[in-house]
């Protein structure tokens, strides 16, 4: 009679491990299927070139939830290395004048100052109300989105309180968070700031993954979510893992281990097996068919409703609410082996361990939205290149260097023809181009170079049009309407069904917080049949 | 002059101002209108700038009035008569066009011509609209509750609205949640094919904003095109006989027939406040006139930062109004035409002059618009809706000859290089010659042309930075949110000082919504 697992998760990613470990904990037996010969889902780290190592997709990481973390620490007696740069950012201009952002927020203010007094002196207060803002929003990131329609309108508005009493906010600055929800990174930076750059290398983490430009509305909202979790005081952190995210994938693979799920890679799955309105299993390519208790998807909303689930087994209205969920993706991945540092003609060497930040003024990131608004790569790119090997000699030979560089914008959807390799050349071309402005030796150094449209992210990680985040992160597409308006509390319309993927609440980035709170939901539901 | 002491000023006799002051004099309060200009109507005028010819100056069409103020006013008692703009035209880059007419059946064939799809799923999406319409007007006619507040009226509010959406049902819901945070090109990529058709209804979303159809926040627009449509008053766009200004007009005169005084060329410098409290009002020529409670029709920037003096009011709220957004975005070219302009896609006269000509053939047209102003120009392609007032009111303009009133957008306030009167020539040049590319014959028939600006609107009818809609509809800035929180009642922080201008919720267009519920807060207090 019984299945021979309770949960079958498909996808080991690390919102997938997530919930796989914590299941097992929770005493049910797990599979975990994953399509790819290794685990970790978009936390990959790759030799590009012979001796160089790189974080070949996702090269930085969000702040993890702390029960994860407290997680791997246990089970592994040791939790990945986490690289913590300062400064945090390093962001040039042609004409030799840089930016830098520092852990601590007096250290940037000092920093500011060489740019504008006056925003130098508004660094604190903004700082201090971005943790509290971002503070607010973790609280609803900890709780799965309340049904709209069930749960008593009053009680959701005390909910929001209770978040705001519990992060010290008084009224008017819970007013002041709401305020900033919908607004655009630029408004919000705009009334706070007025040196260019500062604005620039700010508003990307307004608009990094989003096929949008900082004068979108929202976009401030994707700025805070950025800021959830992090280290109180610092803004725009970027941490990386020593030895690669790749080391991260294993904790996340030894933790689910430990807790006692079965992983098994080179297993794509085809098809949910539905039978009667519930799922029963899957299928995998090779035909076998897996039974199970329930199925639980890391694959994007649209891979798992519109690949692996018949749609004569969805009503239709649910298939249309699916197909518009939007994607977009907008941004690639151009990695460098270098034969030795690049040379920015500001700053010193000593300033290059964090982000380098390719992000003038805001304006130049709109711009460069423009562009691929009408399907065109940007002429100029925003870049965000990551040295890792300064930090951590391990990944390139002595004396040699590997680099990262997410680019932005680069649509999915380009104008008249698909992404090939002539398309992904012209990215690197242009990546490079742009950075050769900063530094102008790079072009000479390069040894190797490796290139992730959109296009093959979709491909190699099975992301969804290239989106990063698994759906794009805009006002319309969250919390309680993430994935979609009605089913956002991991559940689906088929019974025994559910998703713990970065499509859903409370979305994208390498947080595990998806599966965590599936995981959470998933344990309810066992308990109550 | 009169010597009694007023119970009311209204400083700004704009439509909302009038509209305060007739709800305040039809519950029997003595009741003074300042206006600065030699006519009441603010941004509602008709004037006859070039003899003969009587152009709505600035607003040109009237949609939203709510149906209420028309009825309590007894506005067509007082001359307000309003006729419906039966089509939009959008004539497209091929020598094609697309066409809505008033009549459905002509609309869907229409349609069906451009993409049978399109024509399917449009009475389905004017369905759903119709129904979001209802879900929002009470909206309209509501002040908006402060969610911080703990009073019990402002929970009682609250209560009622979130019961009000749960009581639409879940698709509804959604959807209107949908609507309020998506891009109206995005929106209508999940029900249509056909560019112009997204486009134009696009276009509706953009109107006073400095947003492109692919800027979050602008969908819910859309909804504004249905509302005049179920209020029943008149069909979703009208125009009012006798131009924009003849709704002022009749306004005006029933706060008159109420016992209002309403004085022109009557500029206030500031507003009297002793021990905190609002007592009357400093005119430009020294004069003092006093009353009990004061009201402010004009915009929040020059009301607060202009009218009152700094160290009044509480400096949160100062630092809330100087980042209130309200960037100017459009302008408007009046004609006076010597003959009726000649469509190449619909040659000679036809209904289609009867109603709007919007140029609008593509998405990517109005956001490319939209890209020259971000960076500081005035549009090379801009937007443009289109009426000719003539063809449905003949005594707009001599027989024979018509009158033209021409929407622009993009044109930014903060112009590259400011603006002057190259810029302010060149700008107009830019509207005629888009324009005469699909009405060949333009050139040939104008008799004289008016161009404003965003800087002219700001200074000859005070709109600061000559933003229609006294501030951004922004989502951060509407409802409770709108002028400032927790201010968007219609109170101000310093007592027996009011608002009741375009700045306040609702906002924008002419609907007299912000004018009566000011009134009815006022006299609540009173």
């Amino acid at each position: 009679m019984s299945r021979p697992y309770d949960a079958i998760i498909v996808g080991a990613g690390h919102n997938g491990l997530t919930t796989a470990a914590r299941l097992a904990k929770a005493g049910l037996r797990v599979l975990a299927l994953e399509r790819r010969d290794t685990v970790g889902g978009a936390l990959v780290t790759k030799e590009i070139h012979p001796g160089f190592k790189v974080d070949a997709a996702c090269h930085q990481i969000g702040a993890l939830h702390p029960d994860v973390v407290g997680d791997l620490d246990q089970a592994l007696g040791v939790t990945p290395d986490i690289v913590r740069c300062d400064p945090v950012v390093f962001a040039p201009l042609i004409d030799g004048r840089h930016l830098l952002l520092w852990r601590d927020p007096a250290t940037t203010a000092k920093a500011i100052a060489t740019l504008s007094k006056s925003d130098a002196e508004n660094w604190g207060s903004f700082v201090e109300l971005i943790t509290k803002a971002a503070g607010l929003l973790e609280t609803a990131y900890e709780r799965t989105p309340p049904d709209l329609l069930s749960v008593d309108a009053s009680d959701l508005w005390s909910l929001v309180r209770l978040g705001g009493r519990a992060r010290r906010l008084g009224k008017r600055e819970m007013m002041e968070v709401a305020r900033i929800l919908t607004m655009t990174v630029a408004e919000l930076l705009d009334e706070w700031f007025e040196s260019d750059l500062l604005k620039g290398t700010l508003g990307t983490t307004g608009v990094t993954g989003m096929f949008q430009g900082p004068m979108a509305a929202g976009t401030a909202y994707m700025l805070l979510h950025n800021h959830v979790g992090t280290e109180n005081g610092t803004v725009r952190s970027a941490d990386r893992v020593r030895g690669g995210v790749g080391v991260l994938s294993h904790a996340f693979r030894d933790l689910a281990r430990s807790c006692g799920v079965e992983i098994r890679t080179n297993a794509p799955v085809t098809r949910i097996a539905i039978k009667n309105g519930r799922a029963t299993g899957v299928v995998l390519a090779n035909g076998d068919e897996i039974e199970a208790e329930r199925v639980i998807s890391n694959a994007d909303p649209r891979r798992t409703f519109l690949d692996l689930v018949d749609p004569l087994d969805l009503a239709p209205r649910f298939v249309r609410q699916v197909q518009n969920i939007k994607y977009r993706g907008a941004c690639a991945k151009v990695n460098l082996a270098l034969d030795t540092l690049p040379n920015f003609t500001s700053g010193d060497a000593a300033h290059l361990g964090g982000v380098v930040s390719i992000s003038p003024s805001l304006d130049y990131l709109e711009r460069a939205y423009d562009d691929a608004k009408y399907g065109e790569i940007s002429r100029e790119p925003y870049l965000e290149a990551i040295i890792p090997s300064l930090t951590d000699p391990s990944l390139a030979p002595a004396g040699k260097h590997v680099m990262s560089i997410l680019v932005q914008y680069a649509p999915y959807h380009l104008k008249g023809d698909a992404w090939d390799d002539s398309r992904n050349s012209e990215l690197a071309d242009r990546a490079v181009d742009t950075l050769a402005q900063y530094a102008p030796n790079l072009e000479q150094i390069v040894l190797a170079r490796h290139v992730l449209s959109p296009r093959d992210l979709e491909t190699d990680f099975g992301l969804t049009e290239g989106n990063i985040y698994h759906g794009e992160m805009t006002l319309d597409q969250l919390f309680f309407m993430r994935p979609v308006p009605g089913w956002a509390r991991y559940r689906t319309p088929i019974e025994n069904l559910y998703l713990c993927g970065a499509g859903t609440h409370p979305g994208g980035g390498v947080t595990a917080r998806p599966g965590y709170n599936a995981a959470r939901e998933i344990v309810k539901d066992v308990k109550r049949s | 002059m009169a010597a009694g002491r007023y119970d009311a000023i209204v400083i700004g006799g704009g439509h909302n101002g009038l509209v305060a002051a007739a709800y305040l004099a039809r519950a029997g309060k003595k009741v003074l209108v300042l206006e600065r200009r030699h006519l009441v109507g603010g941004a509602a005028v008709t004037e006859e700038v070039y003899p003969g010819f009587k152009y709505s100056v600035c607003s040109y069409v009237v949609s939203l009035l709510r149906p209420e103020i028309i009825r309590e006013l007894d506005l067509s008692a007082h001359g307000l008569d309003l006729l419906p703009l039966e089509s939009t035209v959008t004539p497209l880059p091929n020598g094609d066009y697309l066409a809505r007419w008033a009549d459905h059946d002509q609309t869907r064939r229409e349609l069906y011509r451009h993409s049978p799809r399109d024509a399917e799923a449009y009475d389905e999406f004017g369905k759903l609209m119709y129904h979001l319409a209802f879900a929002v007007k009470p909206i309209l006619s509501m002040v908006p509750p402060d969610p911080a507040s703990l009073s019990p009226g402002d929970l009682r509010s609250l209560l009622k609205l979130t019961n009000h959406f749960r009581g639409l049902g879940d698709e509804k819901l959604y959807s209107l949640i949908k609507l309020m945070t998506m891009s109206s090109a995005d929106y209508l990529d999940e029900w249509f094919e056909t560019e112009a058709l997204k486009a134009t209804m696009s276009a509706s979303g953009v109107i006073g904003t400095f947003l492109g159809p692919r800027s979050p926040g602008t969908a819910y627009v859309l909804l504004h095109h249905y509302m005049g449509e179920i209020d029943g008053a008149f069909r979703a766009w009208g125009f009012a006989k006798g131009g924009t200004g003849s709704v002022s007009e009749a306004i005006a005169s029933a706060a008159r027939g109420f016992g209002a005084e309403i004085r022109t060329e009557a500029s206030v410098a500031r507003v009297i406040i002793e021990n905190g409290r609002a007592a009357g009002v400093a005119m430009e020529s020294g004069d003092e006139i006093r009353a009990n409670v004061v009201v402010s029709g004009i915009d929040p920037r020059r009301t607060f930062l202009g009218l009152i003096e700094p160290d009044e009011l509480p400096s949160e709220f100062v630092r809330a109004i100087r980042r209130f957004r309200i960037r100017g975005s459009s302008g408007k070219v009046n004609l006076a035409l010597d003959a009726l302009p000649n469509l190449a896609c619909l040659p000679g006269t036809g209904p289609h002059l009867r109603g709007a000509v919007s140029i609008s053939p593509s998405i990517e047209y109005l956001e490319r618009a939209y890209d020259d102003a971000k960076y500081g120009s005035f549009s090379r392609h801009p937007y443009m809706d289109i009426v000719i007032p003539s063809m449905i009111d003949p005594d707009m303009a001599p027989s024979g000859k018509h009158v033209m009133s021409i929407f622009v957008q993009y044109a930014p306030y903060e112009l590259n290089g400011g603006w002057n009167d190259a810029r302010h020539e060149e700008f107009g040049d830019a509207v005629i010659d888009t324009l005469s590319e699909y009405m060949p014959n333009l050139k040939d028939i104008i008799l004289h042309r008016q161009v404003l600006t965003p800087w002219d609107m700001e200074r000859d009818f005070g709109l600061t930075e000559g933003n229609i809609f006294h501030g951004e509809l922004s989502l951060h800035q509407l409802f409770f949110m709108r002028p400032a929180a927790p201010w968007a009642d219609y109170h101000t922080p310093i007592r027996d000082f009011y608002q009741c201008g375009s700045g306040t919720h609702p906002g924008g267009g002419i609907s007299g919504a912000s004018g009566r519920l000011a009134a009815l807060t006022m006299l609540e207090d009173m």
